[in-house]
């Protein structure tokens, strides 16, 4: 490497440089706290993890790359597609510490596919599959992806053993070799019953906490939706709790009652905030994690999403960055519901609109100006015939309204089931330490 | 600009209390101390407890390199108060950027640091280029790269994701630290639980 020259105008790029790049606690409002670059601009590209489906196209699940910056000529295209080989219920990824590497899951064959994306984030490459979770955990359904220094945190919906609920986590480092397994606990914790069931993970680092929510097993995620609702027997079998680990030592310390399948988690980013945020899917409430007086964790309900005896089903929600606001989609009603969350022991419904005819996932950029959606739930689970859409819309937001800007149809596109999304920046602003030689001896 | 710690709002686990499970091994290298002389890498990664960190010296991210080197300065007088802890335990800097930081830079801003006569011994190190370094990053999922200005032209940062690694006597990676978990007290009691293992076998 050439020595680079110390002139003081540097300064000012070395600072620029230096905000850039400053890791702050979340995606994009709902990535891990460990991950080193947020996107506080405007994201260049979303990949959109898409579950393949038979008769469609190549029928492999894949990652679609869609290019979202305005000023680009493919705005709101599709620029590449990255087909895995089969369907494994591809659901849910994220990214490494180092947001190099986005690793994606598929729930039914518990493969877990490595994608380098900071490469050429235009052009993600297929650089690793790690196939041994189910062998070297006993659990099934690869679903969070969390990132921890150096490491994955994997949360399990279910496991090897019957394929109901009971599961737990595992730890791989960022090569993709096995580290850790951790069960989830069960039996009395408290005079609650811990019911073993996984779901989504959130940590915040400053309190050495670590949440988990609670979902169900293969046999019912599996299952055809309209037989699920009707197996009297099978509804029973849903996560009824939430429990608070000690992060260090990864181990539970408290196990909170929070009826009706907790799903996503999303902490509150603001400093020195103690509270983390979660929807029930099943009995449509908000329930607010926070400490109380004493410093205990506490789970309470502070909010219905709309009608719980219609069962909308809340399934994926976003915080801002700022944690006054929250949406909510609803799975069934294919609504999007803003939430102001001011006060989030009483957050108030402001806004709803109809997204399509079923919505899941919703991410929005730091600025909370873009909000994106996409469609599927689960592959037995979404919405048959003509209210099966699937699609990724992008809705501008001014904080009244959402604004449609693009949608683009999966199944049009033959793409199949769009689900998970991710973010990614444009990475020419940098040069490998490899070529700085060549890149130094560009200033001359 | 001061560095920016992270807030530790918890009572850190106890040593001993938790386990670390080896997340990976150290890779093999060579490295040059601050004599130029060559060395394995493992000579500063196995036999003690070791608490390694990548930077550059004219590095002036606050939660960069600064707050790297502000969090094992901390550790590095902790340690101290007790010699014979001190000795089980070193500090290794490995800089990123071997044209700049050849062994006389690393010397110059190591000063009295590196004092060999210390019970605590904090090595600074660098590599005869960036062909020898760059496997080290790699295996150790070390990011870097050169930040370009407007023009495409190099500037003078190098972005990377602030890591430490705590490295057990056999010279495996237990734990690592990235800006928000450089709390002192946690690592410090990391530090013992390593110590506590080597005392158990």
């Amino acid at each position: 490497m050439k020595k680079l020259p110390t002139p003081t105008a540097l300064a000012t790029s070395m600072l620029l440089a230096l905000f850039a790049t400053t890791p702050v606690a979340a995606d994009e409002t709902c990535n891990s706290p460990y991950l080193s670059t947020l996107i506080k601009g405007q994201e260049d590209f979303v990949h959109v993890w898409t579950l393949g489906v038979k008769g469609m196209g190549d029928e492999s699940d894949k990652l679609v790359t869609v290019d979202v910056n305005p000023k680009s000529k493919d705005y709101g295209k599709v620029v590449h597609t990255l087909s895995v080989g089969g369907r494994g219920e591809a659901h849910h990824g994220g990214f490494t510490d180092d947001r190099r590497y986005l690793w994606a899951g598929r729930l039914d064959d518990n493969k877990i596919f490595v994608f380098d994306i900071g490469s050429n984030p235009g052009k993600p490459r297929l650089v690793r599959t790690i196939v041994d979770f189910a062998d070297r955990t006993g659990f099934v359904g690869p679903h969070t992806f969390y990132a921890l220094p150096g490491r994955m945190l994997v949360q399990g919906l279910s496991n090897t053993q019957d394929h109901g609920g009971r599961t737990g986590m595992a730890v791989y480092n960022n090569k993709g070799e096995f580290v850790a397994k951790y069960d989830m606990p069960t039996g009395a914790h408290n005079g609650v019953a811990a019911d073993g069931y996984g779901y989504d993970i959130g940590i915040n680092p400053q309190k050495n906490a670590l949440l988990t929510s609670s979902f169900t097993g293969w046999n019912n995620y599996m299952m055809d939706f309209g037989k699920l609702v009707q197996d009297a027997e099978a509804m029973k079998r849903f996560g009824n709790t939430m429990v608070m680990w000690n992060l260090k030592a990864m181990k539970p310390e408290k196990v909170m009652s929070v009826p009706g399948s907790p799903l996503e988690i999303r902490w509150s980013l603001k400093a020195g905030d103690n509270w983390a945020i979660t929807a029930t899917a099943l009995t449509s409430k908000l329930v607010l994690v926070k400490q109380d007086a004493a410093g205990e964790w506490q789970a309470r309900a502070v909010a219905d999403v709309g009608d719980p005896s219609t069962i909308p089903l809340p399934v994926d929600i976003s915080i801002t960055a700022d944690a006054k606001g929250l949406w909510v989609n609803t799975f069934m009603d294919g609504k999007a519901r803003y939430f102001d969350l001011t006060n989030p022991e009483a957050p108030v419904q402001t806004y709803e609109k109809v997204i399509g005819r079923q919505v899941n996932m919703v991410s929005q950029s730091w600025d909370g100006k873009r909000v994106y959606f996409t469609s599927s739930l689960l592959g037995n689970w979404d919405k048959r015939g003509a209210d099966d859409e699937q699609f990724l819309k992008l809705y501008h937001w001014d904080g009244k309204a959402l604004t449609e800007q693009f949608a683009i149809d999966f199944y049009k596109l033959n793409l199949g089931r769009a689900h998970h999304m991710k973010f990614s920046a444009r990475t020419d602003t940098r040069a490998s330490v490899e070529d700085a030689p060549r890149v130094a001896s560009m200033r001359q | 600009m001061a560095p920016k710690a992270p807030v530790q709002d918890f009572v850190a686990p106890p040593p001993g209390s938790y386990g670390l499970p080896p997340i990976q091994r150290v890779p093999e290298g060579l490295v040059l101390d601050i004599d130029g002389r060559r060395q394995a890498f493992s000579r500063f990664t196995t036999g003690r407890v070791t608490l390694l960190c990548f930077m550059y010296t004219y590095c002036v991210d606050p939660i960069g390199c600064p707050l790297a080197f502000e969090t094992m300065t901390t550790l590095r007088r902790r340690l101290l108060e007790n010699p014979e802890r001190a000795r089980q335990v070193r500090l290794v800097s490995l800089s990123f950027d071997p044209t700049n930081d050849d062994p006389a830079a690393m010397k110059r801003y190591a000063g009295a640091l590196a004092d060999p006569a210390s019970p605590l011994r904090w090595h600074f190190l660098t590599t005869r280029s960036v062909t020898e370094l760059k496997p080290l990053l790699d295996d150790l999922g070390q990011d870097v790269a050169v930040e370009l200005d407007e023009h495409g032209r190099p500037t003078r940062v190098l972005n990377h994701t602030l890591k430490l690694f705590l490295i057990d006597a056999r010279g495996r990676v237990r734990e690592i630290y990235t800006s928000a978990f450089l709390l002192p007290e946690v690592m410090l009691n990391d530090i013992e639980t390593l110590l506590l293992e080597t005392a158990d076998r």
